[in-house]
């Protein structure tokens, strides 16, 4: 089996994150709340939690040098949680919005992070040490809808988006003071703030979900119309390739390797997409088990279950037991385990049934050739 | 600007037109000689117009319901036609159910059927999902596609 760990923490996780070594592990419980839980003695116990939003968290990240936490709300405000002695202190960062923050990344080299909102637009924030203050930039034009997802690119100066209206941007976040002049390599070098590198217009519904590989030369995102699209040479002449598939939407996206993502949706199965040596992006399989919904019993089955969820009936909660280390519901955030910061093969899912389940590719023998 | 645009628009769609009436002599012909999975395939190459014209569209269809309409075996019909063509045709499918015509819709929902099995939910999805060459959004995606 591909998935190595699973446990159901709550109802419902709307996003998670892995403390540097992974002893820890912070999520949103569908509530105002962000919970840390540890592994004691095999046990997931819970440390802290975290109480300072007004409405639900909808993005999480942990830096793994600096060891700090940053979420974003509904409430349009984001923290920035320090751990001093055995607490973890927040700091207000005041973005500036009118709509719900929507999701949150530190950058790579973890002095920025971006918040993607659905006042479309998206907010660069970045600490001043004189102020002691984190201070947020807005990118404002460009985007005619929610922006759904940010990724940075390794190089801590672009950053990619996408958006309700489709779309999938690449922006310049270069801010004087931050960052260096002679630490942007080649050409983003003398790009402004905010500047547009490219707009790519693959998808014709929503865009969800979009990553970088590791190197920083492919972007993946995914559509709300079953496609999932790459492109290649971002910059004035991207190549951009969509691969359509037969099952549910996906929601997010994440590089393992150079040829390979791992894709995960509304089917609530991980889907792997490689490309091949010529370079051509298709999918190859699931990771495990899809359920079997094609016949009527299962159909009614599936309708039972649902009004189950809804009454809270717990012999439900046993048969989903039975189903082992698969998600029962849409997953919604898909989180690499790096160690060290440097990418492994091993990855952790969340979703809409509140479980999180830790992934491992290594033993994949017929993926090995895309790693 | 605009007007230039408007007329770039309007001599495409008499060409569009033009293709259109070809393409149905082509299918009348395939028709007699009982091909109807060929007169089908002919009918969807070239689909969707891309075109906001409604005139190009709504003729475009009516080759399009023809060759449905043709066809008997439906299993026959989804294996002999290319995957590629799966998502056009979904959506040609949802435009007859539309319609209403009980006929229309009984052959519709009959390839619908088959064809989720072979094409999935996926092809559903995208066709629900695709503002643009669907009837139904043409209204709100105007202003999108003019951008294009």
């Amino acid at each position: 089996m591909a998935a190595i760990a699973a446990h159901k923490f709550a109802q419902c996780i709307t996003c998670h994150a892995w403390s540097p070594d992974h002893s820890m592990v912070a999520f949103c419980p569908n509530n105002n709340e962000v919970h840390i839980y540890w592994l004691v003695q095999e046990k997931w116990e819970k440390m802290h939690v975290l109480q300072k939003h007004d409405q639900i968290v909808s993005g999480i990240d942990w830096s793994a040098r600096s060891n700090r936490i940053v979420t974003a709300s509904h409430d349009r405000n984001s923290y920035v949680w320090n751990l001093e002695g055995s607490e973890w202190v927040p700091t207000l960062v005041i973005l500036r919005l009118n709509r719900a923050a929507l999701c949150v990344q530190w950058s790579p080299k973890e002095n920025k992070f971006a918040v993607g909102s659905g006042a479309k637009t998206v907010c660069i924030c970045y600490y001043e040490q004189e102020n002691n203050w984190w201070v947020s930039k807005l990118i404002r034009k460009r985007h005619d809808s929610s922006v759904t997802s940010v990724a940075w690119h390794p190089n801590n100066i672009l950053l990619a988006t996408t958006s309700t209206d489709g779309k999938c941007r690449v922006f310049s976040t270069f801010i004087k003071g931050v960052d260096a002049k002679d630490s942007t390599k080649g050409k983003s070098a003398d790009l402004k703030f905010g500047e547009l590198v490219v707009q790519l217009d693959l998808s014709l519904s929503w865009a969800f979900g979009v990553k970088w590989s590791l190197s920083g030369n492919t972007l993946a995102y995914v559509g709300h119309n079953s496609m999932i699209h790459f492109a290649d040479d971002i910059g004035p002449s991207p190549l951009a390739q969509n691969v359509t598939f037969r099952d549910l939407p996906l929601r997010d996206v994440l590089f393992i390797s150079e040829r390979m993502v791992v894709g995960v949706g509304f089917d609530c199965i991980p889907m792997v997409f490689a490309a091949d040596r010529r370079g051509i992006w298709s999918f190859v399989r699931f990771l495990g088990e899809k359920k079997t919904a094609s016949s009527g019993s299962s159909y009614g089955s599936q309708f039972s279950e649902a009004f189950g969820k809804l009454y809270g009936q717990s012999k439900h909660g046993v048969n989903n037991d039975a189903r082992g280390n698969i998600h029962d519901n849409c997953i919604t955030c898909i989180v690499p385990l790096k160690e060290n910061g440097t990418w492994t093969r091993r990855f952790s899912t969340s979703g809409l049934d509140g479980k999180i389940i830790t992934w491992d590719l290594e033993n994949q023998q017929d993926l090995s050739e895309y790693l | 600007m605009a007007g230039a645009e408007g007329h770039v628009e309007a001599d495409n769609a008499e060409a569009i037109i033009t293709r259109i009436e070809h393409k149905t002599r082509k299918i009348e012909s395939l028709l007699k000689q009982y091909k109807p999975v060929e007169a089908l395939k002919t009918a969807l190459e070239g689909s969707p117009p891309m075109t906001r014209d409604e005139r190009c569209k709504s003729a475009n269809w009516i080759v399009v319901h023809r060759a449905i309409m043709a066809i008997k075996d439906v299993d026959g019909m989804l294996s002999s036609l290319d995957p590629e063509y799966y998502d056009i045709l979904m959506k040609y499918l949802y435009r007859g159910l539309s319609t209403g015509d009980r006929p229309t819709c009984d052959q519709c929902l009959r390839i619908h059927e088959k064809l989720t099995v072979r094409a999935g939910l996926g092809c559903i999805l995208r066709c629900l999902a695709d503002t643009v060459n669907t009837e139904r959004s043409t209204g709100s995606c105007a202003k999108k596609v003019g951008s294009f």
